[in-house]
């Protein structure tokens, strides 16, 4: 017993807390995601022209570019092409036919990349955002092997039309754009390169200007207007400027959806059609789909959607004498429908999804090549939601005239991305969860009911207490057959260690909580942290006009309660584990409110003002120059184990513990200088301040705080003989230097901060790190007797590494070997660079892409806590900062435990008649 | 993917003489035999002074090519999912004239170490730099768990002790039986001479100690008291 007792502190000095392999990939799950594909990115494409096998494709909302395999979803590569990106910008992605690479166009980005692995090929910038991106698929004869040339249409001041290199994305010419108009699209024929620009009239309508350019060498060839009437009011009603087609088209209607024009493009004819009403409801939607193809058959569909129906109708476009004109209509279906367009040789085939099937046309007749029904798309929606495909894009094989199979990555108004192969669902994509905003953990609903009613028998009077447990005792008999006969399999499970983890109702270590995460676009997802495969519900919470933007912030006011509020709305709660709405008038809390006094906190004219009830107690104005980048308080449930660190000799050094602590950081932009202020939010009294000069103010500066100790990391720059480069600075703070002295506050029993102004004794120490932290969390254990992890997130390697508090402990000895006391407190000597050590990246050789946020909960296990990250990203694992020492981990072997028995056992049985042989013989013998 | 955050200015003042810095990972055998094998995320970030900061992905050729670096001193770090690679500083220094091109020297750097303190130097160039960065460890990222090996377990001190101790007691009688009459009478005597396992030595007094009788007083006795006559046997 003594062994064990010894081996604890050397183990924990040393660095061994890291990520088992055991562990690894079992205990932590991840989502890599991409964010909300966007119909106009995302296709399918060959990486390797020479084989079959097809990814899926796409640039999302989140601007990122990723590669999918249509086989399981997994992510065969991605990239971030613009962080921070939303569905305003701009962004485009095209790929060449057989080509092995393929060519995004975002912010000011032309850029083209490896198919097959990811990998970037070249990127131009355009000086300019970039307004549209298209292949030149030019059969020239000269180097049709080679890669294929890109066009790029760029605005800003100066408009340009540019043909860049396929191979290198050398600037092959450019034809600068004259005049005030904007550019709105470039598209290209066999023949010609058109760059289309809006041209605004006195009265304010929009007029579609064409240009038409010669591909080799860029001069203008020709230049019209189209739609002389008043009908393009903004360019939201241009349906589509089709491109790389054999004959490119521009399709828009009038505001009202009432009529479609279709303009051949290089021709000066407009097509006209009547858009026919169905039940009088209005089209909120008019789509065209068509071919990406030079040699394909120049058929398009046009889709029609009203809300509660969609309908569409098939157009083809006579080349010979170039004209338009309707071949059939696809029927009305209630719902909202999906339409996606793939080509096979020369013919093209639309797909179209609705939730109830998916069928295949072609586009030269109405015969249904293909149908197959959907029964529902196996994702999580809400209650009574109807789930609908939002878009869709498919691969068609094709044998003889027959569709023999298809796949669609079909994005659903749930936000997940599934792909159904033959109308079944193979994979589901959460992507909904990439715009994740704000988060918390819960304990799940289940778990809350056992409380409830232990805490009903202790506040009702005796004999009904009895009754209540009596029958629920008897209620709770009801599960015993079922618990018997699971019994053996249970037995056998734990054995072999294949046990999984159980259900939430039996979960007893607290592993099973659910997280809730409000995304962007104003829906509230649930997962189970002990089983995160699979999102638990997911439902619409916030009804948001397209564009507008909420803030809302997920909370857990008791267990089995999710509250959502945002600034607009009071809370509204949420059962944890069905996502049921509770009731929401709110129970108050009485006992709450007689103790406690809120102090509220505002930003007023670039300051913070704390008020208690509606009077300002306090003010904190930031000096001239300055501006404050955050406030970080105190966790409010952050529970101290000891109030002292015990020294090597058993004496004792006393925290200065608070629960009234924040960490102020204010930047000054002019002097490049960080300032970095520890707070006392009831007094307002400046407890700490620091100030670092060189510090690079628009990078991150991550800061946190907790129990008696803060950690802040920037970026600096060289000043004189100083370092450069990502440093992390650490404090501490105590009620006195001196051992077994609480200082002023050893005389009193209680005290406060509004009465007292007592100030902490700071020890800190600053690190090189060799990358910057975005952002900092804690780990949070249940009694806060486990020590705890730094978590910091690196936005470079993609990573959040767990940091030991023993490393950064700012008492360290500097230019000494630690004495023997401070060893046997795991002090080291201080180096003033920490590396990171591989065995801390919590997320080892997953990359976590995009943590904006990490958020930590306690297991009911005192050695456990619970993370979770989220951003584009959504990772989780469960920590153990002290090592899992009140549960038999993986490291237990339960079969070498069972063996040493067994051999004990039969060492017993072997061995006792030898040594009865022996006793009696020995008798014999002495006698 | 340049994140340009006040990346334009800079530029337009420099967009006549930009400097361009390639940096390529070359096969470095025992290590990376195959550089293409690193995985698209691989990506190089230059820190300049605050506010410059460029993020270049790798390319096909695992190259990392950075179009036009304004004028500074700047960190190059390269960022791998399983390889670490050395700092490195990257000066990008004002040309003697108009006409001339900037000079761009690449030195190792020491994290932790004052900026002006420089390694190795890498090389200089004008108006371009083409570089070469070999990493400098395999990230290992997993904790092994120190299993059950059944080699350890005999090593292990305690175990040996045992193993000795049972040799001697199943091995002494057979050594015993197969010894001459001679020796045996030798070691017979030596037995009982020594202080230890003799008659009157330390070991026999100890087992034979009368606790009943110390306790109630009386003096130590030669042992003729203990019971059992396994314990009294001499051999």
């Amino acid at each position: 017993m003594f062994l064990p007792l010894i081996a604890v502190p050397l183990l924990l000095a040393g660095s061994a807390l890291a990520v088992f392999t055991d562990e690894a990939w079992n205990v932590d799950y991840h989502y890599a995601l991409l964010g909300h594909p966007k119909q106009s990115t995302s296709f399918f494409h060959q990486p390797n022209p020479s084989s079959r096998a097809s990814l899926i494709f796409t640039l999302s909302e989140e601007g990122v570019l990723g590669a999918i395999n249509p086989r399981d979803g997994a992510v065969v590569w991605r990239q971030v092409l613009l962080p921070g990106a939303s569905a305003h910008n701009a962004s485009f992605l095209r790929a060449g036919e057989g080509q092995d690479v393929v060519i995004s166009g975002i912010g000011s980005q032309v850029a083209a990349w490896s198919a097959g692995d990811g990998r970037q090929a070249w990127s131009l910038d355009v000086n300019g955002p970039v307004e549209d991106v298209e292949i030149l698929e030019l059969v020239d004869g000269k180097d049709a092997s080679g890669a294929k040339d890109a066009v790029a249409l760029s605005g800003g001041d100066h408009p340009l039309v540019q043909r860049l290199d396929g191979a290198t994305g050398a600037v092959k010419w450019q034809h600068q754009l004259g005049g005030t108009d904007a550019p709105y699209q470039v598209s290209a024929s066999t023949t010609e390169v058109f760059a289309i620009s809006l041209h605004k009239t006195i009265l304010g309508y929009l007029k579609l200007k064409v240009t038409s350019l010669d591909p080799v060498t860029g001069h203008k060839t020709d230049e019209h207007m189209l739609s002389s009437e008043n009908e393009l009011a903004t360019a939201e009603t241009i349906v589509t400027v089709g491109a790389n087609s054999a004959s490119p088209i521009i399709a828009w209607t009038d505001s009202a959806h009432s009529v479609l024009k279709v303009n051949i493009m290089g021709t000066k004819g407009i097509s006209s059609f009547e858009i026919e009403k169905h039940d009088g409801q209005a089209v909120e939607r008019v789509e065209l789909h068509a071919p990406y193809h030079l040699n394909s058959l120049s058929h398009f569909l046009v889709h029609y959607q009203t809300a509660t129906s969609h309908w569409a109708e098939v157009f083809h476009v006579d080349l010979k004498n170039g004209k338009v004109g309707k071949a059939y209509s696809l029927p009305k279906l209630s719902g909202r429908g999906a339409f996606s367009t793939s080509t096979s040789d020369a013919n093209v085939y639309f797909t179209r999804v609705t939730r109830n099937e998916v069928m295949t046309v072609s586009s030269a007749s109405h015969g249904i090549l293909g149908r197959w029904s959907v029964d529902g798309f196996n994702v999580a929606a809400g209650e009574g939601e109807e789930i609908e495909p939002i878009h869709a894009v498919s691969d068609v094989s094709v044998r003889g005239d027959t569709v023999s199979a298809v796949r669609s990555a079909v994005l659903l108004s749930t936000g997940d991305w599934v792909l159904l192969r033959d109308g079944s669902p193979v994979w589901d994509r959460p992507e909904m969860l990439a715009s994740t905003v704000s988060a918390t953990f819960a304990s799940p609903a289940e778990m809350e009911t056992l409380v409830q009613q232990l805490e009903a028998e202790a506040h009702s009077n005796p004999i009904q207490a009895y009754i209540h447990r009596v029958s629920r005792h008897l209620h709770d008999l009801q599960r015993l057959p079922s618990f018997i006969l699971s019994l053996p399999q249970k037995i056998v499970q734990g054995f072999l260690g294949t046990s999984a983890d159980g259900g939430i109702a039996t979960d007893s270590f607290g592993f099973h909580q659910i997280i809730a995460c409000a995304t962007k676009d104003g829906r509230l997802v649930a997962v189970d942290a002990g089983n995160p495969d699979k999102v638990l519900w997911n439902q619409q919470v916030a009804d948001l006009q397209p564009g507008q933007i909420w803030q809302p912030s997920v909370s857990s006011p008791r267990g089995g309660v999710i509250e959502i509020s945002s600034k607009a709305s009071a809370g509204v709660q949420y059962n944890a584990s069905s996502g049921e709405q509770l009731a929401s008038i709110l129970p108050i809390d009485l006992a709450a409110d007689q103790t406690a006094q809120e102090v509220k906190y505002t930003m007023h004219d670039g300051g913070l003002e704390a008020t208690v009830d509606s009077s300002t107690t306090w003010h904190f104005m930031p000096t001239s120059g300055e501006r404050i980048v955050s406030l970080v308080p105190r966790p409010v449930n952050d529970p101290v184990a000891s109030i002292g660190k015990v020294l090597g000799d058993r004496r004792v050094l006393y925290k200065y513990l608070d629960p009234n602590l924040a960490l102020l950081v204010t930047a000054n932009d002019a002097a490049r200088a960080a300032t970095f202020y520890v707070l006392n939010t009831v007094s307002g009294a400046i407890l700490y301040s620091n100030v670092h000069s060189g510090v690079d103010v628009s990078s991150p500066i991550a800061s946190m705080l907790s129990e008696n100790w803060f950690t802040y990391s920037f970026t600096a720059e060289a000043l004189g003989d100083s370092p450069k480069g990502h440093q992390l600075v650490v404090g501490e703070l105590f009620e006195s230097l001196v051992a077994n002295d609480r200082g002023l506050l050893s005389s009193t029993a209680n005290y406060s901060s509004m009465q007292t102004g007592t100030e902490p004794f700071t020890l800190t120490k600053i690190y090189q790190i060799p990358e910057a932290v975005s952002k900092m969390a804690v780990t949070r254990t249940r009694q806060g007797i486990t020590s705890r992890q730094l978590l910091a997130v690196l936005a470079d390697s993609s990573a959040v590494v767990g940091i030991p508090y023993g490393v950064l402990d700012p008492r360290r000895p500097i230019n000494r070997d630690p004495s023997k006391d401070e060893q046997a407190e795991g002090l080291v000597r201080y180096s003033p660079v920490i590396d990171f050590d591989p065995k801390w990246y919590l997320n080892h050789q997953r990359e976590v892409v995009g943590v904006k946020d990490v958020i930590t909960s306690p297991a009911l296990l005192e050695s456990t806590s619970l993370l979770f990250a989220y951003g584009l990203d959504i990772f989780g694992t469960r920590l153990s900062p002290s090592f899992s020492f009140d549960v038999l981990g993986k490291d237990f072997n339960k079969f070498q435990m069972l063996a040493t028995v067994a051999a004990l056992a039969v060492a017993t049985f072997v061995v006792a008649p030898l040594v009865m042989r022996k006793q009696v013989n020995s008798r014999w013998q002495f006698m | 993917m340049l994140s340009l955050s006040h990346l334009a200015l800079l530029l337009c003042a420099n967009l006549a003489s930009a400097a361009r810095l390639t940096v390529s990972i070359p096969p470095s055998p025992p290590l990376l035999p195959n550089p293409s094998t690193l995985p698209p995320s691989t990506h190089a970030v230059l820190v300049g002074p605050p506010g410059v900061h460029y993020d270049v992905p790798i390319r096909r050729d695992s190259t990392f090519v950075f179009p036009d670096v304004a004028e500074a001193s700047y960190l190059l770090t390269l960022h791998s999912r399983d390889y670490f690679f050395p700092p490195l500083r990257v000066d990008v220094s004002k040309a003697a004239d108009e006409s001339q091109q900037q000079t761009i020297q690449a030195w190792q750097t020491f994290r932790g170490n004052e900026w002006d303190n420089k390694g190795p130097h890498y090389g200089s160039g004008k108006g371009e730099l083409q570089l070469q960065i070999q990493p400098s460890g395999h990230k290992e990222f997993y904790q092994e768990r120190g299993g059950f090996n059944i080699i350890g377990f005999v090593k292990s001190p305690m175990i040996l002790m045992a193993l000795v101790s049972a040799v001697m007691i199943f091995g002494m009688p057979y050594l015993m039986d197969n010894m001459d009459p001679e020796t045996k009478a030798e070691f017979e005597e030596m037995q009982k001479s020594s202080p230890l396992t003799g008659s009157g030595g330390a070991a026999n007094q100890i087992q034979n100690f009368d606790l009943a009788g110390w306790m109630a007083g009386k003096g130590t006795s030669s042992g003729s008291g203990a019971s059992g006559g396994g314990n009294s046997k001499k051999r």
